[in-house]
């Protein structure tokens, strides 16, 4: 349930989503990984991203994260618990199968005051074969009843929980004040026995919380006869490596515990000694001799077995074997030497034993039991400190996660170009100083529904790239109106203004505004506005500018009082420099003109001043002319004249058909054109090279309308616009018309 | 599985007229720091804080953004996906009360189902105080939304301010929830009355 819930908040995460931004595929996601954020999410969210399109490169560390909080609080809890001792009685007794007949008070009362916790383990609770193979007994219910009977009587206990494998049966009570403090219990088992499968050997355990130390406690019977310590060693293992509990945060194992204790029929023997001299040793308590030949204490200190485990020192006689109802050493035939079969051990930092004993009053087995009482210390926890160190530990970790955000700072957000012409770079720059303490990656990215990061007279240079700590990227901004963008600006549709969204991935955006003011220039005016500017188009009024620009093409003669010129002056100031001084240069029109001489014929044409080179005239011509908003040719009309391009009657029935000055322009060219051709042997110019190169320049497609089309096509189309051109080169045509 | 830091997680978004105090907020709120000197923000910025509301660990992602004029088309992009939405007036600044009504058309006009709170801040001088508490609880009551007067100066009412946003988003994210789970049990039952309807043909 859970985790559909956070799935479910990824997806919000998604929808919301850190912004990322368009694709690209040069970026690199491994840099990223030193961010906390959770911004991967947005990342397979293409589909809900907000009108910012973007996409996230730094994964999320969320999964790094996970348990960060429990690490930082396990970490501090000295600074929120404190400890408490608590009296724990440990308990062990082989009943060999025998029915639960005896008093066990000498047993589990012996102490003067009760402890607080008691944990009872029992061997070969019932020997039966049925048990074995159905693992049922009665005698579960019947022992722990006794056990019940004789918990210490000065304090009241509830069983926490019981766990039983065949025989081996493990219990544990808690005085009824510590109950509420219990949590997390759990209890397993684990099979060694035939086969290393069957229940008559191995081991149970319960684990749980006592306020928040973790205890487990482990029943064991390991595998019998003196010879076999090593099966014995292989057991312990075995229920070590095996035995696995469910907690709270994942599968803790026996030794994932605060405090463990180990108790069982561990079935060491005294090996090397004759059984005589066993018994007579251990009738008049000379244990230390016997001791040295204990295989537990052997095994374990050559580290075989209870890696890590303490066991108190033994003061007690063997508790095996006896004849059952007797103190006396076993008479059957088999005759078998004592030994301390019957431990407990321990393991934890808190853990203090203060009794190790056995208890020979009880008589039905041919076992002792045995008995620990440890002083353990529990981790108290204080409420209120608790929630105060955790509200800490977020702050912390949450401020990490801010530290860790990239940051950058901008050496400014206000850029602004001066006066800007037509066809003149202009180019500032932009710091973006990484001052985070990742590297950041940054990107320009297009805002609302548009589909470029800036506008078509703006570039912007590097759009994106990655800046490292404490270093700078220089981002140049080159501002460039050319044809395109020029007819809108001049029109005053559009301004030079834009603000870029330069978006830092995974981190936050900054907004850099760019404007600029703009000259207005003759390049890009429409001829029907030229027609009517009688002075340099820079003394026009924006206004009458703006005016002007939007004349109803149609019906141009309503919208202006005075009579408009025949063509527009420019046009004729170029032309006319051509005619007297170009009209034998060799390849005019086809040879490029000079830069410089471009930028001082706009501005004499702009403002009437300045003038250049016969080629940079042609070529300001040809400018001119591709710059018009509306061709030569009107885009009403381009249709048509491709139909007709065959035809020179049809041709010249649609030149009379054009507005007045789109017709006076079109014939004064070509008259030009033909003039210029009287020329050729020293121009080198024909009519076929002058009717293609015009024919493109007067007859354009609407916009968009022939994009896309193939390289065919697109020849065919050019070769149209030619044929239509040439039949005004060669036939002589138009005084008459103007 | 191991547990995530936190149950949910919910984006926010500061808004407002220029120099009310958006960044000085989030700044209290995610790092407890106030800053007198005065920075236009000039994009959107975001900090994350986790807080237990109701007993659950909620992680909050903040956004604040550009409050002037000219950016508000663009601002406008970030309220997506947003679940709660503080709008912020200056106390000392009648114009920028007035222009609450503005911010929550915004709203409306780039949200569909958002929890809303009005904040009146920098309500630390009583000298400079213009918009009364009493005018701003009435406008609120008429938008049905709460009002809160703050300082991030003085750390005033700021944490409130967030608890108690948290808290509504978190209701209202129950609410959808437990409309949903209504409504596709419905669909269950029907599905299995038409099961049983079929196996009387068999």
């Amino acid at each position: 349930m859970v985790t559909t819930e956070s799935k479910l908040d990824d997806l919000a995460l998604d929808m919301f989503g850190m912004p990322g931004f368009a694709p690209s595929p040069t970026i690199h996601t491994s840099l990223s990984t030193a961010s906390l954020t959770a911004s991967d999410e947005a990342d397979k969210s293409a589909t809900n991203s907000p009108a910012l399109p973007r996409r996230s490169f730094l994964p999320t560390s969320v999964g790094a994260r996970d348990g960060f909080i429990k690490l930082h609080m396990a970490a501090r809890e000295t600074e929120y618990t404190h400890v408490n001792k608590l009296k724990i009685f440990v308990g062990s007794w082989n009943v060999n199968g025998q029915s639960p007949a005896e008093d066990v008070t000498p047993w589990l009362a012996c102490d003067q005051d009760p402890p607080d916790v008691f944990c009872l383990g029992f061997q070969e609770l019932d020997l039966s074969a049925e048990t074995l193979i159905k693992n049922i007994t009665p005698r579960e219910d019947e022992w722990l009843k006794l056990a019940e009977q004789g918990l210490h009587p000065k304090a009241q206990y509830t069983k926490v929980k019981t766990i039983r494998l065949v025989g081996i049966l493990l219990m544990v009570f808690v005085k009824n004040k510590y109950l509420s403090f219990v949590t997390e219990v759990d209890a397993e088992t684990v099979a060694t026995g035939i086969m290393g499968l069957m229940g008559n050997k191995g081991g149970v355990a319960i684990r749980m919380l006592i306020h928040n130390t973790s205890i487990c406690f482990v029943n064991s019977h390991l595998a019998a006869h003196t010879e076999e310590f090593e099966r014995r060693n292989q057991d312990y293992r075995d229920i070590l490596s095996k035995l696995e509990f469910n907690g709270s945060e994942g599968s803790p194992s026996i030794v994932d515990h605060d405090a463990v204790f180990w108790l069982g029929d561990l079935n060491y023997r005294i090996s090397d000694m004759d059984t005589d001299v066993v018994r007579s040793l251990a009738d008049t308590g000379q244990y230390e001799e016997l001791l040295v030949n204990d295989q537990l204490i052997k095994q374990k200190n050559e580290k075989k077995c209870f890696k890590g485990f303490q066991e108190g020192n033994i003061k007690f006689k063997p508790t095996y074997k006896y004849d059952p109802g007797t103190d006396n050493w076993d008479t059957s035939e088999k005759g078998r030497a004592p030994a301390w079969c019957d431990r407990i051990l321990w393991r934890g930092t808190q853990v203090k034993q203060l009794e190790y004993r056995s208890h020979n009053k009880l008589k039905i087995s041919d076992h002792k039991p045995v008995s620990c009482l440890f002083e353990v210390g529990v981790k108290v926890v204080n409420i209120a400190q608790e929630r105060q160190v955790m509200e800490d530990v977020i702050r912390t970790l949450d401020r990490r996660e801010n530290d860790n955000l990239p940051q950058v700072r901008l050496g400014r957000t206000e850029i602004i170009f001066k006066d800007v012409q037509f066809l003149e770079k202009q180019t500032a720059t932009l710091d973006i100083v990484n001052t985070g303490q990742v590297p950041a990656q940054f990107a320009f990215i297009a805002k609302l529904d548009e589909t470029e990061h800036c506008k078509p007279w703006l570039t912007v240079k590097p759009c994106m790239g990655i800046i490292l700590e404490g270093s700078t990227k220089q981002v140049c901004l080159t501002v460039y109106v050319d044809k395109e963008s020029a007819r809108a600006l001049n029109s005053g549709d559009e301004k030079l203004e834009d603000i870029l969204v330069l978006h830092l991935e995974g981190g936050k955006d900054f907004f850099v505004s760019v404007s600029g003011n703009y000259q207005p220039s003759v390049f890009g005016s429409s001829i029907e506005a030229l027609v009517r500017m009688y002075g340099p188009i820079r003394e026009v009024p924006v206004a009458t500018l703006v005016n002007l620009e939007h004349i109803n093409l149609s019906n141009p003669s309503t919208s202006s009082d005075n009579e408009p010129l025949e063509i527009p002056k420019e046009l004729w100031l170029l032309t006319d420099h051509l005619f007297k001084c170009g009209m034998r240069q060799e390849n005019i029109l086809r040879q490029s003109g000079f830069e410089k001489d471009l930028e001082d014929i706009r501005t004499h044409l702009d403002c009437c001043r300045g003038a250049g080179s016969v080629y940079s005239i042609a070529e300001a011509l040809l400018i001119f002319l591709e710059a018009l908003p509306e061709p030569v040719i009107p885009y009403a009309f381009y249709q048509r004249a491709l139909e007709c391009c065959n035809n020179y009657m049809l041709c010249k029935q649609l030149i009379f058909q054009m507005p007045q000055s789109h017709r006076n322009v079109f014939t004064y060219i070509s008259s030009f054109l033909r003039e210029l051709l009287l020329n050729s042997n020293d121009n080198k110019l024909d009519a076929k090279t002058l009717a293609t190169l015009f024919g493109t320049l007067f007859l354009r497609a609407p916009r968009n309308k022939e994009a896309g089309l193939s390289k065919r096509t697109v020849n065919q189309l050019t070769q149209k616009k030619a044929r239509f051109m040439y039949h005004f080169l060669v036939n002589e045509f138009g005084s008459d018309l103007i | 599985m191991a547990a995530k830091d936190y149950d949910h997680l919910f984006k926010l978004l500061i808004i407002g007229d220029s120099g009310v105090g958006k960044s000085s907020l989030l700044l209290r709120f995610a790092d407890n720091m106030f800053s007198g000197s005065y920075i236009t923000t000039i994009g959107v910025d975001f900090k994350i804080r986790k807080i237990n509301a109701d007993g659950e660990m909620v992680k909050l992602q903040i956004w604040d953004t550009a409050g002037q004029e000219r950016f508000r088309t663009i601002t406008s992009t970030y309220y997506r996906g947003t679940h709660g939405v503080i709008v912020v007036y200056d106390v000392t600044s009648a114009d920028t009360f007035v222009n609450v009504k503005r911010w929550l058309h915004e709203i409306d006009q780039n949200c569909d189902d958002v929890v809303r709170i009005l904040v009146g801040n920098k309500d630390d001088d009583p000298e400079r105080k213009v918009v009364e508490k009493d005018d701003a609880m009435k406008f609120a009551e008429q938008m049905g939304i709460q009002v809160f007067e703050t300082s991030a100066k003085d750390n005033k009412n700021v944490e409130e301010v967030f608890n108690a946003i948290t808290s509504m988003v978190l209701r209202q994210k129950k609410e959808q929830q437990a409309k949903a789970s209504e409504q596709s049990g419905a669909i269950k039952v029907k599905k299995d009355k038409k099961k049983s309807g079929r196996r009387k043909f068999c």
